[in-house]
């Protein structure tokens, strides 16, 4: 399949036949197409790894969980609501908060300390995201974290790469309480608004 | 909003804890705005996960598909009354005449709230209503600077208002639980300091229901509503029944 895509790659940002889209496939899985879900698998599986491994730092743990989180989209399908947002944000957060309970659980038992930094993780640049459209958005995003100020980048980092509660981030940070809930908040309002004007762009 | 509305980009961010989450999710099924913004952020925190890409082995695929294979799938949520015969279809692609209303009450959240408890006569009239102005609906909802507040109406029943600076009109829905008897009905009124009460409109009669944009509603200090003789009245002749301080 490495081969393939890249024999079709082309230099354009937009391929001229449209990708299955997520939201379309879901569709189907909901149904009980079980090869609608094999293509899903394709299409979202290095997010949901890429992300549950970036939280939990241990390849092996971020396996297990991958697996849990896509059958549990397999399971929940027909509660998939499109008027609530898109299908790929509701796959990533069901991925994000089983990594966090993860995370979070382990962090209860052993109260290991966490290393503190951000982005310490970089995630090795495999040959299948050499895909133009996946390369646009991580810049994208990476772009859009650069324009938040210091302190809103920490707050949102932290608590979503590396699956930190908020008073857990407000001690990480030195800052009160208070001051982390804004900032993530604003925070995130100032990295929609990025990611919306880009896409035009 | 109160104070716990400040706490959507930590819940956003799973940053919170559980009993956090289940007071938060509360408060979502309550509060409008903050509905539309979790929304919001969500996908942009989903965003976030981009940056992270990485191919997994590839035994995971293996192991996930045989899993799916064995794993019974749930039934879908009991989807609301009002929603039901549409449950399986994409419903952004069917917006007939009944969807828009769902669609306007789905980034209400209240209003979600106060259609599914609507009598199957007021339907007609929400429909009505939210279709001549669902467009200055949703982009009143969608402002930023959108604030909600509520009230009950005496003898059961609320009145929600969605009022937004930005576009210096609010969005009024009202849903009682009965209609006022004796042929009265009931009539919204806005209240302007220095100024007498300005209707915006009288129910007809057995009607308890209503969706409405008010243009320049920031300028209020309150919406009122009174019960009045069938045809409304040119001023406020009872006390009111609710009223929501702006």
């Amino acid at each position: 399949m490495v081969e393939e895509r890249s024999a079709k790659r082309r230099l354009t940002a937009v391929p001229s036949a449209a990708p299955p889209d997520v939201g379309d496939l879901l569709g189907s899985v909901a149904r009980g197409d079980e090869d609608a879900f094999g293509k899903l698998y394709d299409l979202v599986a290095p997010r949901v790894f890429g992300l549950v491994r970036r939280v939990l730092r241990d390849p092996a743990q971020a396996e297990e969980v991958a697996q849990e989180v896509l059958v549990e989209v397999w399971r929940m399908a027909a509660r998939f609501d499109p008027a609530r947002g898109s299908a790929s944000s509701w796959i990533l957060t069901i991925a994000h908060r089983r990594a966090v309970d993860r995370v979070r659980s382990e962090q209860a038992a052993t109260s290991r300390s966490i290393v503190v930094g951000v982005a310490a993780v970089e995630t090795p640049y495999d040959a299948v995201a050499d895909e133009v459209q996946g390369r646009l958005e991580r810049q994208q995003v990476r772009r859009c974290l650069e324009d938040l100020t210091e302190l809103q980048k920490q707050a949102v980092t932290l608590a979503y790469y590396q699956g930190h509660s908020y008073p857990r981030v407000a001690e990480l940070l030195g800052a009160p309480l208070p001051t982390i809930k804004t900032r993530m908040r604003d925070g995130l309002i100032r990295l929609r608004d990025c990611l919306t004007t880009e896409v035009t762009a | 909003m109160t104070d716990i509305h400040t706490l959507a980009g930590a819940y956003v961010l799973d940053a919170v804890d559980d009993i956090e989450r289940a007071s938060f999710d509360r408060h979502l099924r309550e509060c409008a705005a903050c509905r539309t913004e979790v929304d919001e952020l969500q996908e942009t925190a989903a965003r976030l996960a981009d940056a992270t890409w990485s191919v997994p082995p590839p035994r995971l695929r293996e192991n996930v598909l045989a899993e799916v294979a064995r794993t019974r799938q749930l039934p879908p949520v009991a989807a609301p009354p009002v929603a039901s015969p549409r449950r399986r279809a994409p419903r952004r692609w069917l917006l007939s005449a009944a969807a828009s209303v769902v669609v306007a009450a789905a980034a209400a959240g209240t209003a979600v709230y106060v259609v599914q408890d609507q009598r199957v006569r007021d339907e007609r009239a929400i429909a009505e209503a939210a279709r001549s102005s669902e467009a200055r609906v949703r982009e009143i909802l969608a402002a930023p600077d959108v604030q909600v507040r509520e009230a009950a109406v005496t003898g059961g029943g609320r009145v929600t208002v969605a009022s937004s600076r930005l576009h210096d009109a609010g969005v009024v829905v009202m849903a009682a639980d009965s209609a006022p008897g004796g042929g009265q009905v009931y009539q919204l009124w806005t209240i302007r300091a220095g100024s007498d009460p300005k209707s915006e409109g009288a129910l007809r009669v057995g009607q308890t229901a209503t969706l409405s944009v008010v243009e320049g509603l920031p300028g209020a200090s309150d919406v009122a509503v009174t019960v009045e003789p069938a045809g409304g009245s040119l001023q406020p002749t009872t006390t009111p029944v609710a009223q929501v301080p702006l």
